[in-house]
């Protein structure tokens, strides 16, 4: 897989979260989760989202809300496990 | 649908409808009736490896794809809901431990669970908390350097014979899961008797006690165990459920087709009449729709793709819905003779409800894919203008 920027993955990440909860637009500091955007479904779809689109594997070490809660915790989330 | 498997995939499939043929559906009215299917064929599943179909064969599994578990969840179906439901817990409880539990709960619980020799049952439900899961209170407070469990959890199917529970409550604000084995002190386990369907599925209330659990039977991390663990879970056993559904609709259909062939009215079968033929079109083109629902809902999950969220929720509102009407069509089709239980289709029936009850209520996937639908109709009304 071809090496992906930090601002492609903020904008894969971003644009899978516009498409899914049907906002207009989105911060990328937005907390997801507390702010009500996401309903508990969701949780588990941006997990496998994750997953396919940057092939990562999301496992118990990275339950961390940091890793979640935002689109660039989830960009910061995605380039560490690239690089780890 | 057939056409659209791989060879190995039908390969399987045949050999699935043969255990079912030779293997269950002989038996299926008496454990209905028992509410109780014999160890020795819990057992015989087990040896035969259904039960780890999606586990890895590092842990004893058969690291099927999830179109053969589909496959299994449906030939099993056909035969009896109740044993369908097993696969269906054996593997919401596998699944979940597969992806979240550690390197050790993994080589303690796993291999024993892909190859039958335990039984896991999923402990979600409270008597207050069904489909709003977030309502739960079953309670895991912090002691030392473990957790005491008190609570109560109640239409936990196959918990009358499970070895090994996977329990989720709340510690303080955060959601926490545990794996809880059956011979922990303070755990009561009381049985369920005459449910209307799903009869011989084991149905168990269960009552915590302030029971002990060491924090190595911590599954995941406090917080997530409602937002990542259970929903994992539950979303294979929509999976599960959706097969099994359609393969009851399949049986419907089949003792239908078989009766409307058969049975004479002034020397003409019914099913030439023409009076059964609405009810026998309805249900053979729900089948075949149940069919495709299902096995695009399969592919997309084969395929890792977060589409399959929604597929698999279109997959289980369309065919639980389809198999009640099937399986009421079935019993008018039948007449007098599908009102008594020497008929497999007065079970149908029974058991045929029971899909819009469990992994979600039909009007809990109204609610979310309602939404879904609309949020869709916006989107494009916006391109448009």
């Amino acid at each position: 897989m071809e090496k992906l920027s930090a601002n492609t993955i903020n904008e894969k990440i971003r644009s899978f979260i516009i498409n899914s909860v049907k906002i207009p637009d989105l911060s990328s500091d937005d907390n997801l989760f507390e702010t009500g955007i996401v309903n508990s479904l969701f949780a588990i779809q941006m997990m496998t989202f994750l997953e396919k689109t940057f092939s990562i594997r999301v496992t118990t070490d990275d339950l961390l809300m940091e890793n979640f809660k935002s689109v660039n915790s989830a960009t910061s989330f995605v380039l560490q496990k690239k690089n780890s | 649908m057939i056409s659209l498997l791989t060879e190995k995939q039908n390969e399987l499939y045949i050999r699935f409808k043969k255990y079912v043929n030779e293997r269950v559906i002989p038996f299926a009215s008496e454990w209905d009736c028992n509410e109780e299917i014999p160890r020795e064929s819990i057992h015989e599943i087990g040896k035969l490896g259904y039960l780890g179909s999606l586990i890895p064969t590092e842990y004893g599994g058969q690291n099927w794809d999830v179109v053969t578990f589909g496959l299994l969840n449906e030939a099993v179906g056909r035969g009896t809901a109740a044993l369908a439901d097993l696969l269906t817990i054996q593997g919401m409880i596998s699944i979940t431990l597969l992806k979240w539990g550690t390197v050790e709960q993994k080589s303690s619980w796993l291999r024993l669970l892909a190859e039958g020799k335990i039984i896991g049952a999923f402990a979600l439900t409270e008597p207050g908390a069904g489909s709003n899961i977030k309502a739960i209170k079953t309670q895991l407070y912090k002691d030392g350097n473990k957790y005491r469990l008190n609570g109560n959890k109640r239409w936990i199917s196959y918990g009358q014979i499970a070895d090994l529970f996977l329990v989720f409550g709340k510690s303080g604000d955060e959601s926490l899961a545990c794996l809880l084995p059956k011979d922990s002190p303070g755990l009561e386990v009381e049985s369920i008797k005459n449910m209307m369907g799903f009869k011989a599925a084991k149905m168990a209330q269960l009552n915590f006690n302030n029971i002990e659990i060491p924090y190595e039977n911590i599954i995941g991390k406090p917080g997530f165990a409602l937002s990542m663990i259970a929903p994992f879970g539950l979303h294979y056993g929509r999976i599960s459920t959706a097969c099994s559904a359609l393969g009851l609709l399949r049986a419907c259909y089949e003792e239908s087709i078989s009766y409307a062939s058969q049975r004479q009215v002034y020397g003409k079968s019914i099913g030439n009449r023409g009076m059964l033929q609405t009810l026998l079109t309805r249900m053979g083109t729900d089948l075949r729709a149940a069919s495709l629902l299902c096995y695009s809902a399969c592919r997309t999950e084969d395929a890792h793709l977060s589409e399959a969220f929604e597929d698999v929720l279109m997959a289980k509102y369309f065919t639980s819905r389809a198999v009640v009407n099937a399986a009421s069509d079935a019993v008018q089709i039948h007449g007098a003779s599908g009102c008594n239980e020497s008929s497999p289709v007065a079970r149908y029936y029974r058991d045929s409800k029971i899909f819009e009850i469990i992994e979600g209520t039909t009007q809990i996937y109204e609610k979310i894919l309602g939404k879904t639908f609309l949020d869709k109709l916006n989107e494009a009304e916006t391109v448009i203008s």
